[in-house]
């Protein structure tokens, strides 16, 4: 059905407006009720207030003052009672929105005491929600405390918004609940001092580090002086060689001359070297001694092994009549550490490195070893790490205890058999 | 870590070397009771903080000498080099032809800014000499005129041209019946100005040190010798390398700074006492033995009872009981006689020292109120006996143990102020009646602060 024309269409046209002003209001009071929910509940207001104000009612202005007072008491985060006068509510308020920047100077002539202004309240109060964010702030502020949240800052700037008291220092209370300033000043001091004494090793590492750079740079002067040196090499060689020649030459012009200063040369020679000759009588009596000494070792080692042949047999014997398994258990036990000491000590110590290592701390990346595989270098970088070295010094530490003990065993069957040998003496062990 | 001595005067000069003395023979000894590397690094340690090593000589001592006359260094420097194991640098010292007449206001106001410059250069050439400058060391008597005045000035210059250093200045307490006239003016001139200028002053009593001479030392004929080197032993077992804290693997590197971090960061707090035991003659060391608990329950009760040595100790005293109510700040509750402490330093060489218990200093009736004594006790150890002694203990405190002795000194300069008796002595050279006035406040705020702990 088609609206009617002419007349019936301004009715229409009035309807259609009255119908969108209906949903106008609907949706803003739904908005204003929301606002006012949202808002804390102490300073809750009532959606009619703002509605008066907006038409700058008086008897909403109090109410207005009220609520901007309790918003704002509460952004600054400070405990706000009702009881406060309302001249005193009015004045913080004032005081307040100059600190946040409310410059409307209509705002600061409003009388104090509540008589008139609301709709320059409203204006405010709609300023501060825009502006400021009130109600996110609000809203976080007044979350409720879970117990679960910690703190991880160490900034000391008292923000509004973030919580008071949670101070890290274990201050001193007294009973009074306040910090004795004389403790202050002793942390204020040792402050002071440790600021000193890191000063100090500052300029003790500036000191040690230009000592270093001044032999670092001496040893590059050098370094670049033997880089230099190789480069020119050839030449000094080849210099060396006519010195060569020319001595070669004059050498066959006084070949001839100087037969019998050839012969005074030797008797120079040993003037030159005196010890020569005790040096060579030396060498010769250690020749002849390691001669005999490897003869006696020979002997002495045909000896034994006779005599070990002879104990096998009779321990062979005995091991037949006795528990064979049992003894041959200890003796594989005693052998297989004896063939430990000895493996340690002949094996070819792959990692021995003489001399200073550099320490490199490298963290344990199971990545990188794959890279080594497939590199081919010729010479590799010599690296062995802290834990292998603590296991081979734990076994040598071992083998040699063990080569202690033994020694020891030793020495007290040694005794024992001199002490033995003397009458009346008997030896306390300590 | 180096420390730079300044010899101040008579006193400062003979007794510096005494103390050079001992930290050298007690580096170089055997006795040291301990593996040898441990007496290496003891040896190197000490070595680094007080001499300068060159090449093939003997080492040279990192110090300063300072006189108005010449023949006290020049006995300081022969007997140094005659020692043969460590001498003075013959260039580092400061005199002049003639003595300032123990006029302190002749050595603060016309000697002091006349040589300062010379006497800054020598300063300045030995902190030069030192890979890190630990602080200043300076030894001084009160209430001489050259010591005192002089004195007073090179540790104010020290402080203008070495402003972030630690400096501790070792003060000798005048006998209580001494025979300068104005010494009172003296030191109560001289501690003023020392407070502002300095970070810690160190005392001795001569009153206290001539006691341990006759008493513990059995010597019959005192000398000033004796004297130093009591005081000498005592300055040793607390300058001497120790590990500061549990499982330090090396020796401090900062001593200077260690003591004052731990007890003089209070600036209205500087005053230190120090006691030490055992103290006997060297020949009886052989025959005595001692335990840890005995040495520490006799330095505790030293140190509450404000004793000056392990004899005659007043064993009444005990500390106040906590938990009462008493308020902070309120003094008149404690017993009399007790000694409260603001901080105190335990320093402990020998056998077994990782097995002493310290537990009776962690007592909180024994400090103040507004300082737990996880602030205000600390102890450093090392196993590395000292100075012949198999257990050594030392004790530094910053307590009411100088309370009495300032207050005497200071109401007896007083009174001879009331009477203006002697005052032209130092007006002559500039040092005003208005300057007392400020020494003597300055001096009453020192005393009231520690009278309230």
């Amino acid at each position: 059905m088609l609206p009617p024309r002419a007349g019936g269409g301004r009715e229409a046209a009035a309807g259609a407006m009255r119908r969108r002003q209906e949903r106008r209001d609907r949706a803003l009071s739904a908005a204003v009720g929301a606002l006012c929910r949202a808002l804390p509940p102490p300073a809750r207001p009532a959606p009619d207030t703002l509605r008066r104000a907006r038409f700058d009612r008086p008897q909403a202005t109090l109410d207005c003052w009220r609520l901007l007072y309790a918003l704002l008491k509460q952004i600054h985060g400070s405990k706000w009672t009702e009881s406060d006068a309302i001249d005193n509510q009015i004045r913080f308020v004032k005081l307040a929105l100059w600190y946040h920047g409310y410059d409307r100077p209509e705002l600061y002539q409003l009388p104090s005491d509540g008589s008139a202004g609301s709709r320059e309240l409203l204006l405010a109060f709609s300023w501060l929600l825009h502006r400021h964010s009130l109600l996110e702030q609000l809203l976080a502020r007044n979350r409720v405390k879970t117990g679960d949240e910690t703190s991880v800052c160490t900034c000391e700037d008292d923000l509004p918004s973030s919580q008071k008291g949670t101070a890290e220092i274990a201050l001193e209370y007294g009973p009074e609940d306040r910090v004795d300033v004389r403790y202050l000043q002793w942390l204020n001091g040792r402050l002071k001092f440790q600021w000193r004494s890191l000063h100090a090793q500052h300029q003790e590492q500036c000191k040690l580090l230009h000592k270093l750079l001044q032999l670092l740079e001496s040893e590059t002067m050098q370094l670049e002086a033997f880089l230099e040196w190789k480069q020119l090499e050839p030449v000094y060689w080849q210099w060396m060689e006519t010195v060569l020649d020319n001595m070669a030459e004059e050498g066959k012009k006084c070949e001839s001359r100087d037969a019998h200063v050839e012969k005074s040369r030797l008797p120079k020679a040993t003037l030159c070297c005196p010890w020569a000759d005790s040096l060579t009588g030396q060498i010769d009596r250690l020749s002849r001694d390691l001669m005999t000494f490897r003869d006696q070792l020979h002997k002495l080692v045909t000896r034994r092994k006779a005599a070990w042949c002879e104990k096998v047999k009779i321990r062979e014997e005995e091991l037949q009549k006795e528990g064979f398994s049992t003894a041959a258990k200890k003796i594989q036990e005693s052998a297989e550490l004896k063939l430990l000491d000895l493996t340690c000590l002949c094996a070819p110590t792959k990692n021995k490195m003489h001399g200073l290592c550099r320490l490199v701390f490298r963290s344990k990346h199971p990545a990188s070893k794959t890279g080594f595989s497939s590199s081919v270098s010729k010479e590799p970088v010599s690296a062995v790490s802290a834990t292998e070295v603590i296991r081979d010094l734990q076994m040598r530490e071992a083998s040699l205890e063990r080569e202690l003990k033994q020694l020891q065993e030793e020495c007290r069957q040694r005794l024992d058999e001199i002490a033995e040998g003397l009458d009346g003496v008997i030896c306390i062990s300590p | 870590m180096s420390i730079v001595t300044v010899q101040l005067g008579q006193c400062g000069n003979q007794i510096g070397r005494e103390v050079f003395n001992t930290i050298c023979s007690d580096a170089r000894g055997a006795h040291g009771l301990c593996s040898k590397k441990e007496n290496e690094s003891y040896h190197d340690t000490c070595k680094e903080r007080f001499f300068f090593e060159e090449e093939s000589e003997v080492p040279v001592a990192r110090a300063v000498l300072v006189d108005m006359e010449p023949k006290v260094i020049g006995q300081t420097l022969s007997m140094a080099a005659r020692s043969g194991c460590w001498k003075y640098d013959g260039h580092s010292h400061f005199c002049q032809k003639q003595g300032s007449g123990n006029n302190w206001a002749n050595g603060y106001s016309v000697h002091g800014p006349r040589h300062k410059e010379a006497i800054m250069n020598l300063v300045q050439k030995e902190a030069e000499k030192c890979d890190r400058l630990s602080g200043f060391f300076t030894i001084m008597s009160m209430a001489g005129g050259t010591g005192s005045g002089l004195g007073a000035f090179v540790t104010q210059c020290l402080r203008d041209a070495f402003p972030t250093s630690f400096i501790l200045n070792h003060v000798i307490w005048p006998y209580g019946t001494g025979e300068v006239i104005v010494q009172n003016y003296n030191s109560v001139l001289t501690l003023s100005h020392l407070y502002q200028s300095s970070d810690a002053l160190l005392v001795h009593e001569n009153d206290v040190i001539h006691k341990i001479c006759a008493q513990l030392m059995n010597i019959k004929q005192i000398s000033f010798r004796d004297v130093n080197q009591v005081i000498a032993h005592q300055l040793g077992s607390v300058f001497q390398p120790t590990y500061a804290g549990e499982g330090g693997l090396l020796y401090s590197r900062n001593p200077l700074g260690d003591l004052m971090e731990t007890l003089v960061p209070h600036p209205e707090f500087k005053m230190l006492g120090l006691r030490n035991i055992p103290q006997m003659p060297e020949n009886s060391l052989a025959y005595s033995t001692f335990t840890w608990p005995g040495l520490i329950k006799h330095l505790r009760q030293m140190l509450i009872a404000n004793a000056k040595m392990e004899e005659g100790i007043d064993w009444q005293v005990r500390p106040p009981r906590l938990g009462s109510s008493i308020p902070s700040g309120c003094s008149t509750n404690k017993p009399l006689h007790f000694n409260t402490s603001i901080a105190n330093l335990v320093i402990l060489r020998g056998k077994d020292v990782h097995s002493v218990d310290l537990g009776s200093f962690w007592d909180p009736s024994l400090y103040t109120s507004w300082l737990n004594p996880q602030d205000a006790f600390h102890a450093w150890k090392t196993p590395r006996a000292f100075n012949k002694y198999e257990k050594s203990a030392s004790l530094v405190s910053n307590s009411q143990f100088l309370l009495k002795p300032l207050d005497n000194v200071v109401g007896k300069a007083w009174n001879m102020f009331a009477s203006k008796a002697y005052i032209h002595q130092y007006t002559k050279y500039g040092i005003e009646e208005e300057d007392f006035l400020d020494s003597f406040t300055a001096l009453e705020q020192v005393i009231s602060s520690y009278t309230i702990l």
